[in-house]
């Protein structure tokens, strides 16, 4: 492959000649590359997200939740079977049942939260002290609440980082003194250390206030709750006591009455859908890498015209079919991976200035793929006109003037 | 070294009619012969050269190659012929003015795919050395006297060191006294290097360098 060289240079020579018209006619491949690997960039990001939020949630835990929510590890999507809720009987089935190691029974009320800069609407989380475990949450200043504070039924709250700083200025302003839930007076005894999340329409921790869920019947009559987290000895007992609570569960339950969540399970149904999402994005992003291989057809179909006395020429001395093929082909490649690497580098410079945003990022298999699609997009809509600059009959071609 | 035999080259005009650009041509060429094609112009003389030449092929005839019959012969195998046995050089010099003279006169060889016993650019540099463009390896064909850039031509037809070197009107643009040194440089080529020289032209005084003249009219050897 010693014209390799040769052919190489000579396309480099000829696109310096013509620098415009090789840089707008890469363009639009740039523009597909860099469509592309930004939305996969973002979607690796959206997804190191969401797998963040489960990690920290710890896969030793189970959810319960009413209703069917996943089949066939998709979401069903039926929410009208949303219409059971839990209660104290449920909680007291579940510690019963072996290798379990706490149970956080979760009541979620939104209202009106008084403190002492502000006054706003913010959602306040009712649940036992394993909630501390079984979100893998942290405390910053003060203490979480703990068993006596459920069994005494005691009015106090543990609040997210931002709680504190918008209603009290900061964390340690904000231990010891009172905040009143929907008229009803709690005493803030922690702040939590914040997780950061929220702003994708997640929940944001950092936001939520957090009591005993014996005291939070104040505002829960009835005393249901929406969710139960059941946490294990360790991830290895998962799938026993999946198994001892459904059987539990039926005593009581119809099968389409509830639903035991594995975080995992649910991590994979969440990332299923959103690999899907992201696929149509990416296909869609694809279609200008389509336009701009078009583009690259075009102006090979130009460069043939205009070399036909040349490809005569290169016949004449002896090159072959062959060689004339990879020869417009290599342009034809070069040419679009041209457009590949400035579509590359520029996605890079994009990921890099949202990167203190969102978490997004490149990964070594887009590299590879933008660099992939490009030269196969060179070759794919370079060989049409290759192919009729091979097939000219050398003296059609050297007569040509 | 080269035979034709009963060679015709047809072109059909607007689907009408059948135009004889050649009319069952009989010509052979010896090894180490110096043969002029003369015939007034549209006589079918580069289409003859073409077809010596392995760059055409006959609509009816055969042509032999070493007594090999071509017609059977793949589109690569004459594409290696044609490097490797055969240099053109033409009226219009046909250089690829984007690369350099020494690019030009190298070009052959990235087309070759056996091994060569000479190294490409030494060669090359030696062959326009002697052909006096030394100070111009690096210019661009375009940049060069008429005469000149027929020299780099033949450097180029010679690199491969062929059998048989094919000039279609090397002289038609050049004065005289430069077509004089070009018909000299052949003539050299010829005698010193036993190289089989195939000329065409129209002007009787050029023809006549060769021991063998060919004459052709309206597509046929007279
Ligand atoms: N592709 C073609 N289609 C139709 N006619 C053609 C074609 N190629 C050549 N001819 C005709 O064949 C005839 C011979 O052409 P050729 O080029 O061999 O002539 P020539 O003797 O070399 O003339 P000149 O001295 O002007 O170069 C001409 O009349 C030309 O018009
Ligand atoms: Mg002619």
């Amino acid at each position: 492959m010693k014209n390799l060289f040769f052919i190489f240079k000579s396309a480099i020579d000829d696109f310096s000649r013509n620098k415009m018209r090789t840089f707008l006619t890469s363009l639009g491949i740039l523009i597909g590359v860099f469509a592309v690997v930004v939305l996969i960039a973002l979607g690796l990001g959206l997804k190191k997200y969401i797998s963040d939020q489960f990690e920290a949630m710890g896969k030793d835990t189970i959810f319960l939740v009413p209703g069917k929510i996943l089949s066939g590890g998709g979401f069903s999507g039926s929410a009208s079977s949303f219409t059971g809720t839990f209660d104290n009987r449920d909680i007291e089935t579940l510690k019963k049942v072996n290798n379990v190691v706490s149970v956080a029974p979760i009541a979620l009320k939104s209202t009106k939260i008084n403190g002492l800069l502000k006054e706003d609407f913010s959602d306040i989380m009712f649940s036992s002290e394993s909630l501390l475990d079984v979100m893998g949450l942290e405390v910053d200043v003060g203490r979480f609440f703990d068993r006596s504070d459920v069994s005494k039924r005691a009015k106090v709250v543990v609040i997210g980082g931002k709680i504190a700083k918008d209603y009290y200025g900061n964390a340690e302003e904000a231990i010891g003194k009172k905040i009143t839930v929907d008229d009803v007076k709690f005493t803030i005894i922690g702040v939590l250390k914040s997780k950061g999340g929220g702003g994708m329409g997640g929940p944001d921790y950092d936001s939520y206030l957090y009591g005993p869920y014996t005291t939070g019947f104040i505002f829960n009559p009835d005393k249901k709750f929406f969710r139960l987290s059941v946490k294990t000895v360790n991830e290895n007992y998962v799938p026993q006591v999946k198994e001892d609570i459904k059987k539990e569960f039926l005593k009581r339950y119809k099968e389409e009455e509830f639903s035991i969540i594995e975080p995992t399970e649910l991590l994979s149904a969440i990332t299923s859908i959103f690999n899907v999402l992201n696929l149509i994005l990416v296909a869609i992003a694809a279609i200008s890498l389509v336009v701009g291989g078009i583009g690259i057809m075009n102006i090979m179909y130009v460069t043939v015209s205009d070399r036909i006395k040349e490809i005569g020429i290169r016949r004449a001395i002896g090159a072959r079919k062959s060689d004339i093929l990879s020869q417009f082909l290599a342009e034809a490649v070069l040419l679009s991976s041209i457009g590949g690497i400035l579509g590359l580098g520029l996605a890079y410079l994009a990921v890099l200035s949202v990167q203190n945003l969102f978490p997004a990022y490149i990964d070594l298999t887009s590299v590879l793929l933008a660099l992939g699609i490009s030269s196969a997009i060179g070759i794919t809509f370079g060989v049409f006109p290759a192919r009729k600059a091979a097939n000219l009959e050398p003296v059609e071609a050297i007569r040509y003037e | 070294m080269i035979k034709l035999a009963n060679v015709s080259k047809e072109y059909v005009i607007d689907n009408e009619y059948t135009f004889y650009a050649l009319k069952k041509a009989n010509l052979e060429i010896k090894e180490k012969e110096f043969v002029s094609i003369m015939g007034p112009s549209g006589s079918g003389k580069s289409t003859l050269m073409h077809i010596v030449g392995l760059l055409d092929k006959p609509t009816t005839g055969k042509v032999y190659v070493d007594d090999k019959e071509i017609s059977r012969i793949s589109d690569d195998e004459l594409s290696r012929l044609r490097n490797e046995f055969v240099g053109f050089v033409f009226q219009q010099f046909n250089l690829i003015n984007k690369l350099t003279v020494l690019e030009n006169v190298m070009l052959p060889t990235i087309y070759c795919r056996k091994e060569l016993n000479f190294n490409p650019k030494e060669r090359a540099i030696s062959i326009l050395t002697r052909f006096g463009l030394d100070k111009k390896l690096n210019s661009r064909p375009n940049k060069l006297s008429g005469g000149q850039q027929q020299r780099v031509a033949i450097a180029r037809a010679l690199i491969m060191k062929p059998k048989l070197i094919l000039a279609d009107e090397p002289t038609g643009n050049l004065d005289s006294k430069t077509g004089h040194e070009i018909m000299d440089l052949l003539t050299e080529l010829n005698k010193k290097e036993r190289i089989t020289v195939v000329l065409v032209t129209h002007e009787i005084d050029i023809a006549e360098y060769a021991r063998r003249i060919i004459k052709i009219r309206d597509g046929e050897v007279v």
